[in-house]
Parts: structure tokens; sequence; C-alpha cells
């Protein structure tokens, strides 16, 4: 976000013939030198993990991965997926956040949509009640009781539905569409538009960079999510794939409760096999982002600038 | 109106509350059992093959773990309900947060009827609740853990799982023979080349580091791992049994002192502090690694692997899957040995107990029809030599096979623990058997019965050794309130220990300041801690003793 900006400016600057002062030069390394410090920051672990996930053992236990695969090897990666319950969990986390993702923006979408509107009557309350629930919430047992009684326990709605409205998000939405013109909308009402046909043919159409962000918003947090679906299902190919990861690593590194008797060849694999199943559980997202990341910088940016 | 409306509301919860009340002060249900006998078998004892007199079913937590996550088609599952006509419905909870799920299930009145994997304590939240089971009322369903019980004399263990009402709710896993896992190991290779021999005693363990340090100077000869949950724990938890005291994973605030007849706060007591002087003496003379209490267990092996450190805490399973295998990879020559466990100033000891984890049972599967056929069925897998031979090698002829002598081994194309390497078929993934959710303690050849000969030696020493006074603590069950209290000083209490023992050892406080120590977690009520406890102690004495 940042570097865009920065290179922006002085772009726009020259063209208009002033010359940066010198304290924003500096301004200027001195942000690049700690936003490429930060990159590494991140990078590194990730391209470890990749660089791991391709390499021997042996040169793991050695410590001498670092950035580039050594030994190159693909066993682990045939291990993985040459394993059934990997890619029915693969397909579940899949299935789960699109229809999650969509369940959510209709949802999200409306209930913004509705508060944005200043002569609702009783705004203050339908708001009240979801910035309420960002506070105070049940509680892990009345939730599950709830879950359970409501007959949703071990479907897949108990996975989709009950994190359908993240506050944060509908406060953000709710901004953007509070900056939207109002004239837009009356003269759309004006040309026979009803509120349903206003929201359709002309909000939605405006809203794009917005509803890109809350998908991204979403689908990522539903695409990492773990613990409603290990509250709520009990059967191991209804998991997600974060769940059954999860577990990897934690079967691979508990050494102290590992019950019964481990498998040495389980074991000894356990290294390669965790940064396999991360890089390929992470890949998914990280295809995808790129192509929305263009919205998401916009999208956050009106919300929050203009609300 | 509204007035109305409101106090109606008011009668309505008032009501409510009261019918609550009532159902709480309801009596114990009667001990009849005559109307929970479907599927029963008339006379089960001890010897006999349970089998339902007709088709059962019973729901089942199962802690599925990752080196064998669970499959429908196993050979388990179906010969369960070949043998006893029972048909087990897990319920599938990753073994990462079984722990987790199994309090929320409980806490929501949904768990289901066995609850397998519950290691003491674990279980005392959840007896105020009344939502599970005091299992000690029916012991007289279970012929084969009664027998047990008496045959390997368990009772002194089996106290220590009373509460305050006198029973007990969980049924306990039960080896006939303490099996102690964890040693140090070492490089045996450099110990030849120093012309050493393999260390009897901590002191010997000194001697031995410092002869390594001498060589190597710019090593740290040991470097250890298993930090978590709490720095040290494997080592402090074996070297603290050496000491006679309770450290490390193991932490029980209060220790048993046989002499005395009483007990003493553990973090404050001479054997603790000995045991830290111990480790800071390491520590102090550059022989261990100070970041052994906080470093990965795959930065540890990886120091082992490298050649930069030569000892580390281990068990059977890590030398031969994890520490062996990293070293043949890097130093071909080296030669890594597991040595019995040292022996310190509480002498030649074996400080396992003999109790493992074991299974609750859910209230509510006191009211099934199939109650006590369930309780027999408990009773034949868990406990009966035939169930835990069942349960721990599979079938014989399809699985496994027995020689003359009693020896088992796995079938030709069947593999597990290095045994047949070949067999294109794995006992736990393949088959279901040797799984920990089933399979645990029992006799002695058959808790060995996948035990490479190096570790039957290991064995043998250590069961050579007198079991330990102070692993059998007598009971001292703390009422609810009592342990309402006990839980809001263990905390700061296990923290300021768990702090200080590291400081202690890294030298970052003096032993000078050892009083000052004791002073502090006297004000944080390990006193009151301790009274409690004592207090607890004499009445159990008194009212059952």
């Amino acid at each position: 976000m940042t570097v865009e900006n920065a290179t922006q400016r002085p772009a726009t600057a020259r063209r208009r013939g002033i010359r940066p002062t010198r304290g924003y030069r500096i301004f200027q390394v001195v942000n690049g030198v700690i936003l490429t410090g930060v990159v590494v920051v991140t990078l590194y672990p990730f391209l470890n993990i990749v660089a791991r996930s391709l390499s021997d053992e042996a040169y793991i236990i050695a410590g001498r991965v670092t950035l580039v695969p050594r030994g190159f090897d693909l066993t682990s990666y045939r291990l993985i997926m040459s394993d059934a319950m990997f890619w029915t969990n693969y397909r579940n986390t899949v299935v789960y956040t699109v229809l999650a993702t969509t369940i959510a923006l209709v949802l999200t979408t409306c209930y913004a949509y509705v508060l944005s509107k200043p002569q609702l009557k009783g705004r203050g309350v339908l708001a009240g009640i979801a910035v309420f629930t960002m506070f105070f919430g049940g509680g892990l047992i009345p939730n599950y009781v709830l879950i359970t009684s409501l007959g949703m326990k071990n479907t897949i709605w108990a996975v989709v539905v009950p994190n359908a409205i993240s506050v944060f998000n509908l406060l953000v939405m709710k901004a953007f569409f509070e900056s939207l013109p109002t004239e837009l909308e009356e003269a759309a009402a004006v040309d026979g538009l009803n509120t349903y046909g206003i929201l359709l043919r002309i909000v939605l159409p405006l809203s794009k960079a917005i509803i890109a962000t809350m998908v991204l918003f979403y689908a990522v947090s539903f695409w990492n999510s773990w613990f409603t679906a290990f509250l709520y299902l009990d059967q191991q190919d209804m998991f997600p794939v974060t769940v059954y990861l999860r577990n990897l690593i934690a079967g691979a590194t508990g050494a102290q409760s590992a019950g019964g008797v481990a498998d040495a060849d389980a074991v000894q694999a356990a290294a390669t096999i965790q940064s396999v199943t991360i890089v390929l559980t992470t890949l998914p997202i990280l295809a995808v982002y790129p192509f929305i990341q263009r919205y998401f910088v916009s999208g956050v940016m009106l919300g929050a600038v203009k609300g | 109106m509204f007035q109305q409306t409101w106090r109606r509301a008011a009668a309505a919860v008032v009501g409510l509350l009261t019918l609550t009340l009532v159902a709480c002060s309801e009596e114990e249900p009667a001990k009849d059992l005559s109307g929970n006998r479907a599927g029963a078998m008339a006379d089960y004892g001890v010897g006999d093959q349970f089998t339902a007199t007709e088709p059962v079913s019973f729901s089942i937590l199962y802690n599925n773990h990752t080196f064998y996550p669970l499959k429908e088609d196993w050979l388990l599952w179906s010969e369960i309900t070949k043998r006893t006509n029972v048909k087990l419905e897990p319920v599938v909870v990753p073994a990462s947060d079984y722990e987790q799920k199994r309090s929320l299930l409980i806490g929501a009145g949904d768990a289901p009827m066995i609850i397998p994997k519950t290691y003491h304590p674990q279980e005392n939240a959840f007896v105020s609740s009344g939502a599970i089971l005091p299992v000690s009322d029916y012991l007289d369903l279970m012929p084969h853990f009664k027998e047990k019980i008496e045959k390997w004399r368990m009772q002194p263990e089996i106290d220590t799982l009373r509460q305050s009402d006198g029973k007990f709710y969980v049924l306990p896993g039960m080896h006939e023979k303490p099996w102690h896992e964890y040693s140090l190991a070492m490089r045996a290779d450099i110990l030849d080349q120093l012309g050493l021999t393999v260390p009897k005693t901590w002191d010997d363990v000194y001697t031995v580091l410092k002869a390594m340090k001498a060589r190597y100077p710019d090593t740290y000869p040991f470097s250890d791992r298993w930090h978590k949950p709490n720095p040290g724990g494997a080592l402090l938890n074996f070297l603290g049994a050496s000491y006679g005291t309770l450290a490390g994973w193991n932490y029980q605030h209060v220790t048993w002192v046989p002499n005395e007849k009483k007990f003493v706060y553990t973090g404050a007591s001479e054997q603790y502090k000995q045991m830290l002087q111990f480790l800071n003496k390491l520590v102090a003379e550059k022989l261990m690694d100070p970041e052994s209490f906080t470093q990965t267990d795959d930065a540890a092996r990886q120091k082992l692997a490298n050649g930069r450190s030569f000892v580390i805490s281990a068990n059977a399973q890590t030398l031969v899957n994890e520490l062996r295998p990293d070293l043949a990879k890097t130093q071909p020559n080296a030669k890594l040995v597991k040595i019995p466990l040292p022996i310190g100033p509480a002498g030649e000891i074996n400080p396992a107990s003999r109790l493992e984890n074991g299974v609750m049972i859910s209230s509510k599967a006191r009211e099934s029809k199939n109650f006590v056929a369930m309780m027999q069925f408990i009773d034949w897998l868990y406990y009966s030599d035939a169930g835990q031979e069942f349960a721990k090698w599979g079938v014989e002829g399809t699985t496994y096979t027995k020689d003359a002598a009693g020896k088992r081994a796995p079938t030709p194309d069947v593999t597990i623990v290095g045994l047949n390497p070949t067999g294109s078929k794995h006992l736990q993934k393949d088959f279901g058997f040797a799984n920990g959710v089933f399979a645990y303690g029992g006799k002695l050849d058959l808790v060995q019965s996948f035990f490479p000969p190096e570790e039957m030696e290991f064995q043998k020493v250590m069961n050579g050794r007198a079991p330990s006074p102070i692993v059998v603590a007598p009971p001292h069950p703390l009422t609810d309130e009592e342990r309402e209290q006990a839980s809001l000083w263990e905390t700061p209490l296990k923290d300021h220990v768990t702090q200080n023992s590291l400081k202690f050892i890294l030298g970052q406080r003096p032993f000078t300041e050892w009083d000052a120590y004791v002073g502090e977690l006297k004000a944080k009520n390990s006193e009151q801690y301790l009274d409690m406890v004592n207090k607890a102690y004499e009445r159990f004495q008194k009212s059952n003793g």
C-alpha cells in the first residue's frame, strides 16, 4: 500500500515541476529500507518452508536448508498426495470456503446496505445488536449447545453459517455504502427502480472494490479457520484440511503424549511432510491474492478514508 | 399490562430455578441394575470371553492419531463386533486438541458413553458436575479389572485416584511392572574414544561430560530437548526422580516424604534445591548448553546430529526413530546408546508409575439399558489378558503368530516398529491394532513384546530397581471448595517455581537467594496449600484408613 503511494506521489510532483524536498527523499529511502526489511522477514520463513518441502530429510536435520532446496526430493509430495484423506479434507475446505464466503457476502451486504440508510428507523438498535457481539459472546459451551440443538452438528451448515457476519467487515462495508452519493440512488428511484433494483443495478456495480475486499477477507478467514470445524464436526471425512494439518504437526512434535508406538517412517518424514502440507494448503490463497489485491487496496482505502 | 407479563416471567424463572434445585438435590440413583442388563452376560467371570447376548452399540470418544488415522474398514472394528457382538461408534477428535473437545462435550452434556485416554487427574475437573460416573461403584461388573488389582497388588496405586467422596471416576490402565522410558542417550563412540565407561550415577555423568568438554572444548557436550510444556520437562522429571522429588513434566506441588509421613512443598524442598544445584553446576562449567531449556526439539536434534553435542534426553522411540537416523545421515560412525537411568541421592529406584491413562464413563451411560453389557465389554477389552493381547497384536494367524514359548511375531506381510520392516501392511495403519486408544499396559511380556533387545536390557536394569516411594503417595483428595481454592493457588505457584528453577539453573539467580525464593513461595500461599493437602490426607486416613 504505502510503497505504491510513495512511488506515485513524486511522479505527479515531478510532472508539475515541483522537486521533492530533501526531507521527503530521506523519508523515501528510510521507508524503502524498513519495508524491504519487513518483506524479508515475512518472506523468509515462507521460502524456507518451500525449500524444506523440496529437500532431502538429511539436509534439513543438518540445518543446511535455508532458501534453496538441497538434495531435491519429491517423496513427501508423493506421500501426502497419495493420502486420500488429505484430498477429501482439501475438497471440504474448498467447498466450505466457497459456500461460506457466498453466504457471508450476501448477508453482510444486505445488512450493511440497510444500516447505511440514515432514514431507517431503529438503525441504532440494528447496529447495536451487531456491535454487541464484538464485545460479548455466549461462550463455547452455550454455542455448542445451540448448534447441536439446531441440528447443525456434523453438517456443512455448522461450518458455513455461524461466522457468516463479521462485524468488522460489516462496518467497513457500511462506511463504504454511506460514502456513495445519495443523488445516484435518488435518480434511480426517479427512474422507477425499487429498493432492490437500486441495490442490485446501481449500488453493487459501483461497489466492486469493496466486494472484492470482502471476498478476500472472508475467503482467507474461512480458508484458515479450523476451530469451528473442530468443534462441530466429529467425522474425519468432513474435516477441512486445516484440522488435518494441525493434527499432523501436533502429532509430529508431541513426543510426550504419543500414544501407542510411533511408526519409524512417519516420524522420519515428519519435517518435510509438515512443510509440504503447509505449502499445499497456502498455495490457492497465494495464487488468488495477486488478482484481488488491486481491488483490495482501493477497497480498504475507500471504506476507511471516507467513512 | 407490562407489569403483569413481567411478573409472570419472574414467576416462570423462579419456577425453573426451583426445578433445577430439586433436580440437583435428587438422591443418587439406587444401585438397581435390573433395567440395565439388556445384552449383558448372566455369569461373566475371569477368563470368559465377553459376547453380548444381543447386538449392542456404544459411542466412544476417539483420539485420532496422525500416525494411524482412523479407517472404517479396519480389522479392529469388525473383529470386535465378531467377538463381542458390540459395534463401536467413534466420535472422531483430532489428537491435537483432544482434551479441549472432551471438556466441551462433557460440559455440553453431549459426551459419548465411553471416554478413553484420560490422564489422572484430568478427571477432577468433571467430578463435581456429576457428568461422569463414579466407576468404583460398579467394579462388581468388572471381574478382570478386580482380578488384576488383586494379583498385581495395585490397591495403593488405585487409592491415589480417589476423590473426597472416597470414589474414583476413571478406570486406569495398569502395568504389571513399572515401565520407565526416559533417560540420557550418549555417544558411545565418544566414550570409547575417551576411554570411559557408561556412567552409573549422576556424578559419573558429570565426570563424563567434563572429559568430553576437555577433549572437545568448542562444544556443549549436553544439549537437551523437550522444553514443552515447561523448560527441561523430561530431564527435570527423571533427574528429579533420582533426587527424590517430582519435577519437570510431572511437577506436583506436594511430594510425599515416607519417613516423616507428611507432604512437603516440592518447589521449596531440599531435594529440589539439590537437583537445581546439580544442573547449575553443569551449566556454570559449560558442560550443558544453556539453550537446552528453551530450544526447539529440532534444534537440539541438529546439534546432536552435527556433533555439536553428545548427550541428549531420549526414550526408546526417539532413539530409534529420530536420533539414530539423524546421526546415520550426518555421521555414519556415531554410536548412540540410551544409558540406564543414572543413580542419584534417592538410590537405585525405578521412578515410573504403574498407572496409565484410563477410561471415563459418561453418567448418561448409566441409564442405558445396555449399561451392564458395556461395563463387561470394557472389562474384557481393556483388562482381560485376551482383550489386551487382541488390542495390541490383533488376530492370531492373521496379524501375528505365537511360537511354542509364547513369543509373538507379526505375520510375514505385517510390519510394526521395526519388526518385519519389509512387510507391506502396517499393524496400526492398516489394521487398527496397537492403537493408543485401546492398547496400553498389561502383563510385562505383552508390554515388552514390541521392544528391541537393547530396550529389553534397559528395562531389565530398571525393573531390578525398587519402585520409587514417592510415586505412590497416599490419597489426599480435596473437597470441591478446597479444589477451587487450590486451583487459584496452583497457577501462580507453578509459574514462580518454573521461572525460578530456570533462573537458578542458568545462574541468573544465586543459590544464596534460595531462602528469599522460598519466602516468595510462601507469599504465594505455598504453606496454606501444603496445610490443606496435609489436612486432606489426615481426613482421608480417618474416614477410610
